[in-house]
């Protein structure tokens, strides 16, 4: 025991400790009871059964639907954080940068899509983006559009809503990283006849690639795995994996096919991190 | 008539043009300021092809700003940059080919020194057999050769430094400016990089902007020194006439260690000394000669290693101001021996004495002499 206590205390392992024991006992052991589930099969109208089969597994491996879900929700995924690269970096370039007086207001307002309610947010975006939406009905008043444009219940109503939500966890990490970069590298740069483009994309652009990474893991796996909004603009009927295991557990009951999703979506997740993970060491070898 | 007014016209043509040539570097009437605070006054200066002159000053003296204002990191509020004859004050930063060393070094860490040394080298679209030539002779004048595939986080900060010195003189600028680049550096190997960046600024020629607070450094490098204090200029001259003909208080004090007194001046008679008096009372004798401050108060200041310490009486030479004193600190430093001592009714004074059998002897407590010479003492009007 006092040999468990030393090695606590000297590695800094006891310092983790509080934390450690709340993921276990809330995550990672009801994730193991779920696993033996996963292996088990669902018949309608008689319940699980007791004998062990790889059988749903070998359905999301076979299934076409399944691969078009998943497909879909990784495709999503990516758009989605593309989208917030795209939309977040200049924001958190300027913000980072800038001197001005409204820069905490700014740094506000980018926070403040959190700070709503996900179906309100959610709803809003409805209002806007369906067929007699805001959007929709301004766009054919002014006569750009006769028909009515699909903004919402398929993939662009997703990207849209979630790109909304997570652009902020995009814009605060990257921030994070352009803020670290010292004025005096780009200042050096310039002296040395770069121009704004070439200082950029030779010493911003670089340094700020870690912030962007983890930027880019978390919209990810957050995209991926977010529920409500997927729910609230993709419909009922057009799916991506986390509506389709949330379908699974709780109106089709079917808890084991359910499981084995959320395993695949697990690691999906894991395979984006352990990439990145492997990216993000190439690239800050020489930083640190 | 008309041909003769033409002729003279080119005449004057020509003198500016030998005169831009003259100067390496010519600033006129600059100044900043920053939301309220001045930090540059109606500065103007001309530097030589190939000096090596440096600002010095206590922070916030504008050193600093005045050198960003040179590589054009700051906008001067009004006032003209001429560079090697080019008007440059709105010239882009990237275009004026400039070398700068900045205090952090500001190295890529993202890139090999051989990448950090050839930035400056790829905006000329060199093919690059010739960077990679131009690269490992600046290596090779920073003596860094060998280490061109090195990050910057695995080298010391002396490495560091000299890649950077490296990095600002591979494109070959026009002029080379340096901001406090030995301050990071521990004391010895400041004294190191003083001797290297010396033989370095000689070899390559190229003229020198050196920024710096700290004044043993600035009278060891440079041509001249420009000495700064809130945004203007109090004096410009070489080392040595900074130091032996200040000309105001802040100078005499600012460089090397000395003891001030503020003395009126009581009468200028014919002899060759004149008795003054401080403050208290305390009253000795100064070489007056040409100074026209009859009835003035003036600064007299006493540099500390001209004042004489013996625990006997000095030989009577005439004029010789000379006082018993009790030492009340002794530090020893090796070459030298500095002393503090109280005069019989008078001030506190601080002296240097070399280290010898006669400073080595005297200790705090001791009753002592000290003396110094009256044309030792170096007098200003009181300023301000």
């Amino acid at each position: 025991m006092s040999v468990l206590w030393r090695w606590l205390d000297k590695s800094g392992v006891g310092l983790l400790s509080p934390l450690t024991i709340i993921l276990l006992v809330i995550f990672v052991v009801p994730l193991l009871f779920m696993f033996p589930t996963s292996l088990l099969l669902y018949t309608p109208g008689v319940g699980i059964g007791s004998e062990w089969t790889l059988e749903n597994y070998i359905q999301i491996a076979t299934d076409s639907y399944y691969h078009k879900v998943i497909l879909r929700s990784i495709g999503m995924a990516f758009t989605v954080t593309l989208a917030t690269i795209v939309i977040g970096y200049p924001l958190a370039y300027f913000l980072a940068r800038t001197n001005s007086r409204i820069r905490n207001w700014l740094i506000l307002l980018v926070i403040f899509p959190m700070l709503l309610n996900l179906v309100v947010r959610s709803f809003g975006w409805i209002a806007l983006l369906s067929k007699n939406g805001l959007i929709n009905e301004a766009l054919i008043s002014v006569g750009i559009i006769d028909v009515p444009l699909k903004l919402i219940f398929n993939l662009t109503g997703l990207i849209i809503g979630m790109t909304h939500i997570f652009l902020p966890f995009m814009v605060l990490l990257v921030m994070g990283a352009i803020q670290n970069i010292p004025d005096d590298l780009e200042e050096a740069a310039a002296v040395l006849g770069g121009n704004s483009a070439r200082v950029f994309f030779s010493v911003i652009f670089p340094l700020s690639v870690p912030g962007l990474l983890s930027g880019g893991i978390l919209v990810f796996i957050l995209s991926i795995s977010a529920l409500v909004t997927p729910r609230l603009l993709g419909g009922p009927t057009y799916k991506v994996i986390s509506t389709l295991i949330f379908d699974e557990f709780m109106q089709l009951l079917n808890w084991p096919a359910g499981s084995a999703l959320a395993f695949v979506l697990s690691f999906i997740a894991l395979v984006v991190i352990w990439l990145s993970g492997v990216i993000t060491r190439r690239w800050m070898e020489h930083l640190i | 008539m008309l041909w003769l007014s033409f002729a003279c016209a080119s005449e004057l043509d020509l003198n500016q043009e030998v005169r831009k040539i003259l100067y390496a570097l010519t600033i006129k009437n600059l100044c900043k300021t920053f939301g309220t605070s001045v930090a540059v006054k109606d500065f103007s200066i001309d530097i030589n092809d190939g000096e090596f002159l440096t600002f010095l000053g206590p922070s916030g003296c504008g050193k600093t700003t005045i050198l960003r204002m040179i590589a054009g990191l700051v906008t001067p509020d009004r006032g003209q940059i001429v560079l090697q004859g080019l008007d440059v004050t709105h010239v882009p930063v990237h275009k004026r080919k400039i070398g700068l060393v900045f205090q952090s070094y500001a190295l890529f860490p993202h890139m090999t020194v051989f990448d950090n040394i050839a930035f400056g080298l790829r905006r000329n679209k060199l093919p690059k057999k010739d960077i990679a030539k131009r690269v490992s002779s600046a290596l090779e004048k920073v003596r860094l050769d060998g280490l061109d595939q090195r990050f910057p986080k695995q080298l010391s900060g002396g490495q560091q430094q000299r890649v950077a010195l490296g990095r600002a003189i591979a494109p070959e600028p026009s002029i080379l400016l340096l901001d406090e680049p030995l301050s990071n550096l521990d004391k010895q190997l400041r004294m190191e990089m003083q001797v290297e960046l010396k033989r370095l600024q000689q070899e390559v020629g190229v003229t020198t902007v050196f920024v710096t607070h700290d004044q043993s450094e600035a009278m060891a490098m440079s041509d001249r020194i420009c000495v700064l204090k809130n945004g203007e200029v109090q004096q410009v001259d070489s080392p040595e006439q900074l130091y032996h003909q200040p000309q105001n208080k802040f100078i005499a004090t600012f460089l090397g260690r000395s003891n001030v007194f503020e003395v009126s001046v009581k009468k200028i008679t014919g002899d060759r000394f004149t008795m003054l008096e401080a403050d208290g009372g305390f009253t000795f004798l100064a070489d007056m000669t040409g100074k026209k401050c009859e009835g003035n108060k003036v600064h007299v200041v006493i540099r500390h290693e001209v004042i004489k310490i013996s625990k006997n009486k000095p030989k009577a030479k005439k004029g010789l101001n000379s006082f018993t004193a009790n030492v009340t600190f002794r530090a020893f430093s090796g070459s030298s021996i500095e002393f503090m001592a109280t005069l019989s009714d008078g001030p506190e004074i601080m002296l240097k004495a070399d280290n010898d059998e006669n400073s080595q002897s005297i200790f705090p407590g001791d009753s002592v002499w000290v003396s110094w010479d009256p044309k030792a003492a170096l007098i200003n009007k009181l300023d301000g």
